[in-house]
């Protein structure tokens, strides 16, 4: 199961093909490889399709919005082929179709990759992997995850100073000004009090005799076997399998240059 | 580097982090209305460059407050990592685009060897910070695509989002929270204290 | 040799002896601390008490080595633990001799589970891993937290994180564990109950204790020894608890230091201040059948409840049983998902907002969340603006206001940069500028000290006599029993009981079942006959 495998070779499993996906500008590639990935997602994790669909769906309308400025402002490097619809005194070439579609399909790559990875991952775990395999220090591991702690707080006080300004007579805001405002209003007091805790919290741990020195002895011991690699083996290896595939059919295309 | 930082300075970072992760999803749906509202002009694209700079902002806000080099970059990293943490759909890509856009805005703290902390200073880190993130984006998101006369004009604005949403809205932002006296500890803090104190003393 | 002479030493030599010491966060020339000198014994157990602001948690963090570096603050003096200078132990080897109990306790863990937060402490000490689990289920059987073993902190009530933060501090097995006014935020049953915790940890332990604290007189029956820090940052007292509290009561009380009631002559607590009920049946807000569900969950269920013109009223009832929730719900900045809520015979659904909020004012639990400008003087006048005041007339009301609750000196400074009771006068004085029929106050005087207290009840008596009804949410029943008139119990989404305080304290079960505590002056009263207090 993916829930399983070291947080820090998950996260380079999944930024390595995320990076080089960049260079792709086809469609095919990014289409198999999107496929490849909502495979491994279902077969090897517990995540229900429900909850999947509920968060990657929107990305698909963001998606379309993305492709459809692309299609409307290609470069002129991408914008060749025969003129595919035309209205109003827009044309829209087949180059310009095929970047389009295949940048959305990237993001939408970038967006799985992702889900794979947060779904998957336990944020404590994550921080001791970076801490264990990544050599992250102490100092900076601990006191993210004590930053972290205060997300349920923060997005209470977020309620309670909505109310609260309501009580006060305080609108909705109106134009720029207004917005910073508002900014302001929200900010200095969700800051102030979250200073005040990350200094506390910052006392507490000290006074647990937490010094940030790298020698201590880890009660979870983050460990990375064989299985991990395979994982990593998998989605980076299958990564260059379809570019490898995309090549010997002929749609590769790096950089709007078709590589034959 | 860590070693010169005290815990309390790290959980800030944190803690900034968060909080403005918590900010950002107020103006994420900002930016998509205006997104909306830009679209059916075929302006779509400028909806998030308008309020890009706001992602720069922790690098600004921390490294204004502690002083310290490798804050700028080091905060922007951490607020990725912790919105990963907090589940972004964006996943470990965010972590890179975060380091790529702390790494500009220390950039620019590094020219004046972390020593000047002026708005002007800040407004540069937020335009370093945009430029950095600019390039990468060309790259990333696949905008080296886009008709020139568009990468141009989404750039510009991205520079005045930075300049103007992270440089001075930081810069005041900081300045406003020193002023409750909860940056007592940190530079900024100490800072003001002492220009009070010379003030009344004058 | 060298060994005997220490084993020698150690006998003699007090756990901890302070020398001299003076702190202060910006310079020596006026010190926060002055010139302090005090020592605690193997296994004692002392109480440190002061005013707001004195500088007690600042001599625990100085005690345990992390002030003044942490804060860059000054310092002069020494201390000795166990006969060696502080200074002379490495980082952070003092602090596994000396754990700490913080007083909030949403703002001392860095980890996500019990478990792994108590692993971090071991963790600090390189206990080995093998070792770890074992002792992390050693201590939790020892707070009774072990069925919390793998539960998230965070979603834990207060009386259970502070368990938390004390099995964290045991876990080290220190020698000395500092108190740091560690229920202050919380409910009296859980406080009673952390109190009575360290009593039986103290009887299974030689542990030297020092705690610090507001309101001594729960902790009076473990303390050894009371020492109180003047505001000049001096110690004035240092003896038993009859000594300090007898002989030199009225230098206490003018240092605003809470005397523990046993030892007040006046009959302020044993008596109740206001017995006549108010006449009035004119009711000012109705709400019928409300029922309120968040997330599927109903949180109230069919409430009844009317309030007249004038009265003071408090909602009671334990932690989650949705009183704050109901106050919102009678503020109308909730939506109920059932009934009706009448406000000056008016339904909520026909008042227009602006209208509402000035006849209605909302004090929540705490003020800073209320604050939205600059300074002080913005801050009243900033619903006069709102309403079209004029700016004279705004000038003048504001400046009265701030008189009114002394804030006149204050106000052009940083509201977020007052002192407590200071923010807690400015929240109220926020919702006055009209007299307003209404007003509502969620948990008022949580966490705060008894000066503060004191200061808003008086202003509140003043209200309630100008014919505003007042509301309280809160868990203190020593004010219920002294300020109000009817008090509401909420338990299991319905109200359990209406009337008044009096008739209350008869009710055993409703009481227990609400984990509600008697107020000192019946508690007072029985002592003589029969015993009550259902935690002892």
């Amino acid at each position: 199961m993916i829930s399983s495998i070291n947080p820090s070779v998950k996260a380079g499993a999944i930024l390595i093909p995320g990076v080089l996906l960049g260079l792709m500008f086809d469609i095919f590639t990014p289409l198999i490889y999107l496929i490849f990935i909502i495979i491994v997602t279902f077969a090897f994790s517990h995540i229900s399709i429900k909850k999947w669909l509920l968060i990657f769906s929107p990305f698909v309308l963001l998606a379309l919005g993305f492709a459809w400025m692309r299609m409307l402002y290609t470069s002129e490097a991408f914008d060749s082929g025969p003129v595919l619809i035309q209205f109003w005194h827009i044309e829209i070439t087949k180059g310009a179709m095929e970047v389009a579609a295949s940048l959305a399909l990237r993001s939408l790559c970038f967006v799985a990759l992702s889900l794979l990875f947060v779904l998957t991952t336990d944020s404590t775990k994550f921080m001791l992997s970076l801490m264990q395999q990544c050599k992250l220090s102490p100092k900076l591991t601990y006191g993210v995850l004590a930053g972290y702690r205060f997300l349920p707080t923060f997005k209470h006080e977020l309620d309670v100073l909505r109310q609260a300004h309501r009580i006060r007579g305080v609108g909705r805001a109106k134009g720029i000004r207004g917005r910073i405002q508002q900014f302001r209003r929200y900010s200095i007091p969700l800051l102030a009090n979250a200073i005040r805790k990350a200094e506390r919290v910052a006392i507490a741990m000290e006074s647990k005799g937490f010094t940030g020195e790298r020698e201590r002895t880890h009660y979870h011991e983050m460990k990375v076997t064989k299985r991990d690699w395979y994982f990593f083996g998998t989605l980076v290896g299958t990564f260059f399998l379809v570019v490898f595939l995309s090549y010997s059919l002929g749609f590769l295309n790096i950089f709007g240059k078709d590589i034959n | 580097m860590t070693n010169q930082w005290k815990l309390k300075e790290i959980v800030l970072m944190s803690v900034l982090g968060v909080v403005f992760a918590v900010i950002y999803l107020m103006f994420f749906f900002f930016g998509q209305g205006l997104r909306n509202f830009l679209m059916p002009f075929g302006l779509g694209e400028f909806g998030y460059e308008i309020i890009f700079g706001i992602w720069f902002i922790v690098s600004i806000i921390a490294a204004y407050i502690i002083r310290k080099p490798g804050v700028a970059f080091t905060s922007e990293l951490i607020a990725g990592v912790v919105q990963v943490l907090l589940g972004s759909p964006a996943g470990p890509m965010l972590i890179l685009t975060a380091a790529i856009q702390g790494a500009g805005a220390e950039f620019a703290f590094a020219i004046t060897k972390w020593r000047d902390y002026r708005l002007r200073v800040l407004i540069a880190a937020g335009v370093f910070a945009a430029v950095f993130s600019f390039a990468w984006h060309l790259y990333s998101s696949g905008n080296i695509a886009l008709a020139t006369w568009l990468i141009i004009a989404t750039f510009a604005v991205r520079i005045v989002s930075g300049a103007l949403l992270a440089g001075v809205l930081g810069k005041w932002i900081s300045d406003q929270l020193a002023k409750t006296g909860v940056l007592r500890g940190y530079a900024l803090g100490k800072e003001q204290q002492e220009q009070r104190e010379h003030d009344q003393a004058v | 040799m060298n060994m005997i002479k220490q084993c020698n030493s150690s006998k003699l030599e007090p756990l901890i002896r302070v020398e001299n010491l003076s702190f202060d966060y910006d310079n020596l020339k006026n010190p926060l601390i002055s010139d302090i000198s005090f020592s605690i014994d193997h296994g004692e157990t002392v109480l440190l008490m002061g005013g707001s602001g004195s500088g007690k948690s600042t001599i625990s963090l100085c005690l345990n080595g992390l002030y003044p570096d942490a804060v860059e603050g000054f310092s002069s003096g020494e201390i000795y633990f166990k006969g060696k200078q502080t200074t002379e132990f490495n980082k952070g080897e003092l602090n596994q001799q000396i754990g700490v109990v913080f007083q909030d306790p949403e703002s001392q863990f860095c980890m996500i589970t019990v478990e792994d937060e108590l692993a971090f402490t071991l963790e600090n000490l390189k206990t080995p891993r093998e070792e770890i689990g074992l002792r992390i289920t050693k201590v939790l059987e020892e707070v009774g937290l072990s069925d919390y073993r793998n539960h998230k902190i965070h979603e834990l009530s207060g009386g259970q994180k502070q368990k938390v933060a004390l099995a964290s501090a045991l876990i080290q097995q220190p020698s000395l564990l500092i108190l740091d006014e560690p229920t202050a935020n919380l409910d009296p049953v859980s406080s009673i109950e952390f109190i009575t915790l360290i009593r039986r940890l103290k009887e299974q332990h030689h542990i030297a204790v020092l705690i610090i604290e507001h309101q001594a007189d729960d902790w009076l029956a473990l303390i050894n020894r009371v020492l109180v820090l003047g505001k000049n940052g001096d110690i004035i007292a240092n003896g038993t608890s009859e000594q300090v509290f007898n002989d030199q009561r009225e230098r206490l009380i003018q240092e605003g230091i809470f005397i523990p009631k046993v030892f007040m002559k006046a009959k302020k607590y044993i008596t109740k201040s206001c017995e006549e009920i108010s006449s009035s049946t004119k009711p000012c807000l109705t709400v019928k059948d409300l029922t309120f569900k968040r997330k599927g969950d109903v949180i109230l269920n069919k409430v009844n409840l009317s309030l007249y013109e004038g009265e003071f009223v408090a909602i009671t009832g334990e932690n989650g049983a949705g009183k704050s929730t109901l106050l919102q719900l009678m503020s109308g900045i909730l939506k109920p998902s059932q009934g009706k809520i009448e406000f000056l015979g008016q339904s909520f659904t026909k008042w227009k907002e602006q209208q509402l909020r000035k006849q209605m004012g909302f004090v929540f639990q705490n003020p800073e969340h209320q604050f939205i400008t600059d300074t002080v003087f913005d801050e009243v006048a900033f619903g006069m603006t709102l309403n079209n005041y004029g700016e004279e007339l705004t000038s003048q009301r504001t400046n009265d206001l701030l008189k009114h609750f002394q804030l006149s000196e204050l106000k052009w400074r940083n509201p977020f940069s007052l002192s407590g009771g200071q923010k807690r006068r400015l929240s109220v004085a926020t919702m006055l500028d009209e007299t307003p029929d209404l007003l509502l106050f969620d948990e008022p005087t949580f966490g705060q000290d008894a000066q503060t207290t004191e200061e808003l009840m008086f202003f509140i008596k003043h209200l309630q006599e100008q014919g505003t009804t007042i509301v309280f949410v809160t868990h203190d029943m020593d004010l219920v029993d002294t300020y109000c008139e009817r008090v509401f119990v909420l338990n299991n989404q319905k109200i359990k009981f209406e009337g008044s305080p009096s008739e209350l304290w008869e009710q055993t079960q409703t009481l227990k079942e609400a984990r509600l505590r008697l107020p000192y002056r019946i508690r007072h009263q029985k002592k003589a006959g029969e015993p009550y207090d259902f935690v002892y």
